[in-house]
């Protein structure tokens, strides 16, 4: 067994070093995409969404169909396939999730339930099995002693770009601004003349859209089968409770936190050690701060 | 007396027609259940229902050719399959409910150890034959005074040290070994004795073990590649989790050796890792090129459609044979004589594995561990190839 030290020093190899900061930007932008829809559900709609990893679980399966079905390129399977599932997850929005808006502890258990048919729908659907889709690319890139393989470039920079544009879309389009009244306080919203259930189902739009995004690049680094939704969602609710449920900024800072401690831990003292930091601070936080690092207290 | 009240009347009688009729079909021939446990819900789902579809389709088979004669009756074989949610709880749960609620005395499963240390404990006292799966040696080294249970496949004891051999003997540029295990009983029951198999052969290994459910995997790689390894070995890890470590120890830059001396599953690794399975070297038992193993797959593929054949599909297959086999040979059902009878069987082959025959003694103190043919293979241009084949 390795001693403390030459775990640390293993770490500040150069070469190690330089992949685990490629690696906890990877994740980090992974794990940010996937609880910025989680979050955007809870903050405007006070909706616990369970199902959110499934939602991710199809983005994959719509991105390997169009990939490897279609033989589609990827720059146009991707959006085409992130789109096609937010859109067509806007019927569940209907039959579903519009009950249980504003009703957080009934959102849990219904939502529990539609968590459970759409893995179990997946696993009639495609069997268990795991798949590929074929990467965007399969060189690497040499910085000196550094590898990064361009697919996970690919994957950060999407990532980013979506952030991006997310942030964007919140800060300065009118329907950004109506989403944060909402977040607010959906009376005073309303009664400022906000169409709470257009915005709703817009949320719903971006934050399923997201999810799908998340679970297609999620797919192309790992694999696509219908239990793919369980980590991720797991993920999320770790990065929103550091954050902050509902806190935007919040699930920023956590999906970092999280991406760079699974890489930096994980590389010098294993997923074990990685694990038991991260639901470790969650506890504290859950303890000494509720609310999370960027969220705000209940009234 | 109304129309509805009339057309009920006339439904009624002719579904009692349909069913005396059907009695008297099944008074010809009786009904013989088999049991079958395996993971049907959650990360192990895909291992259960090729473990279900196996056994359904032998079923089906010897159905088709007159069922199974035994002591002057011919049986029609039913299947009964449930779900051991791959853990010991689960396996006990579902082996109790085959065993004491349907009276089963035949069982084919469960696939992995927890639930098979747990299902055997619930068969051995009822005096139920268990074919099981499940690598942990406790499975044969039970505590029971007289067992009834028989393991169905190699485990990396029977056939680890023979491969770890050859690939002494063969190559040379291979010294220090990175075993990547899951942290838990199973993980570390099947890779600390395949590394003192290793260490045997003076090989130097470095064991380490991540949490089941890690995706990213490139942590650990980077680890061990800092620490000058030769190869990577993945010993008993699922497919999945073999896929992904594959791909993303070729993404991180290694170029060596990468081996599986554990589950053989080597199509859906390729599947999941694409491109960097090539080179990669596996521990695989089903010859497809055997002509009844051919059908096989063509008959899977018929019914369950052209996705990857889990090697629990023939496994279970044979295991349902090899049960059958075992009744025919005692020309009973009491289970004590179809005992005697499965341990005598020694070259049984129905054309997927070649002859098998029981060994352990040494290992297990009972012959109760089938052995079958192996290989060793390497993935070239996407394609398995055989590079040697081990004889019981």
């Amino acid at each position: 067994m390795l001693d403390f030290l030459s775990r640390l020093e293993i770490l500040l190899n150069p070469t190690v070093l330089g992949q685990v900061i490629v690696n906890g930007i990877s994740l980090s932008a992974i794990y940010i995409l996937v609880a910025l829809g989680f979050t955007l559900l809870f903050g405007i709609m006070r909706v616990v969404n369970f199902a959110h990893g499934e939602f991710a679980m199809l983005g994959a399966f719509a991105f390997y169909h169009l990939t490897k079905d279609l033989n589609w390129p990827w720059m146009i399977a991707l959006p085409a396939g992130v789109i096609g599932v937010a859109a067509a997850s806007l019927v569940l929005e209907w039959l579903v999730f519009r009950w249980f808006y504003q009703r957080m502890f009934e959102s849990m258990i219904g939502l529990l339930g539609l968590n459970m048919m759409l893995i179990y729908g997946g696993v009639l659907l495609w069997d268990t099995h795991e798949r590929n889709i074929p990467a965007a690319s399969q060189e690497v890139l040499m910085l000196g002693d550094i590898i990064i393989p361009i697919d996970r470039l690919i994957v950060v920079v999407i990532a980013l770009a979506a952030l991006t544009a997310f942030y964007l879309f919140i800060r300065h389009t009118r329907a950004g601004l109506a989403m944060r009244a909402a977040a607010q306080d959906v009376e005073t919203a309303e009664t400022q003349g906000v169409d709470t259930r257009h915005i709703y189902k817009v949320a719903f739009f971006v934050a399923i859209l997201l999810a799908a995004l998340a679970g297609s690049l999620w797919g192309q680094i790992y694999a696509v089968s219908p239990h793919l939704g369980e980590r991720p969602l797991m993920m999320a609710f770790i990065v929103v409770i550091l954050g902050g449920m509902g806190s935007i900024p919040g699930a920023a800072l956590g999906g970092a936190l999280l991406g760079f401690t699974e890489s930096i831990v994980g590389t010098a003292f294993g997923a074990a050690a990685s694990a038991f930091l991260s639901f470790g601070v969650v506890i504290v936080l859950l303890v000494f701060r509720p609310w999370g690092i960027l969220g705000t207290p209940e009234n | 007396m109304s129309f509805d009240v009339m057309k009920s009347l006339r439904t009624g009688l002719i579904g009692s027609v349909f069913l005396a009729a059907s009695s008297f079909a099944t008074l010809a021939q009786e009904t013989l259940k088999i049991g079958g446990l395996g993971p049907l819900s959650g990360g192990g789902t895909s291992w259960g229902l090729a473990a279900q579809r196996g056994m359904d389709l032998a079923i089906s088979d010897l159905n088709a050719a007159g069922g199974i004669t035994a002591g002057g009756k011919t049986y029609k074989l039913e299947l009964v399959f449930y779900d051991d949610l791959y853990s010991a709880q689960g396996g006990k749960a579902a082996a109790e409910r085959l065993v004491h609620q349907d009276k089963i005395k035949y069982i084919v499963g469960p696939v992995g150890s927890p639930p098979a240390l747990a299902a055997i404990s619930v068969t051995n006292p009822a005096k139920v034959i268990a074919l099981t799966n499940g690598y942990a040696p406790g499975v044969l080294k039970n505590d029971a005074p007289d067992p009834y249970n028989f393991r169905l496949y190699n485990t990396n004891l029977e056939f680890g040290p023979p491969i770890i051999k050859w690939i002494r003997e063969n190559l040379k540029d291979v010294k220090k070994i990175a075993l990547l295990a899951p942290n838990d009983a199973v993980g570390q029951a099947v890779a600390k004795p395949l590394a003192e198999d290793y260490k045997k052969e003076g090989f130097e290994v470095i064991l380490d073990f991540f949490e089941r459910g890690t995706k990213e995997f490139t942590p650990l790689i980077l680890r061990m590649m800092a620490q000058k390894v030769d190869a990577f070995e993945f010993d008993g890890n699922s497919p999945g989790d073999a896929g992904l470590m594959l791909k993303q120890i070729r993404q991180a830059g290694f170029r060596g050796k990468v081996f599986q001396i554990g589950g053989p599953a080597v199509d859906e690794i390729i599947e999941i890792a694409g491109p960097a399975s090539e080179g990669f070297m596996t521990y695989d038992f089903v010859d497809w090129d055997m002509p009844k193993a051919k059908a096989l797959r063509e008959a899977y593929q018929a019914k369950y459609g052209k996705g990857i054949i889990s090697p629990f599909m023939p496994a279970f297959y044979h295991g349902v044979y090899l049960m059958a086999e075992a009744i025919k040979r005692a020309d009973s059902i009491e289970t004590d004589k179809v005992r005697t009878a499965m341990e005598k069987i020694d070259g049984f082959d129905i054309g997927i594995y070649g002859p098998v025959k029981w060994i352990g003694k040494e290992t297990y103190g009972v012959n109760r561990q089938l052995m079958m043919q192996y290989f060793f293979s390497e993935v070239k241009g996407g394609k398995i190839v055989k590079i040697k084949k081990f004889t019981p």
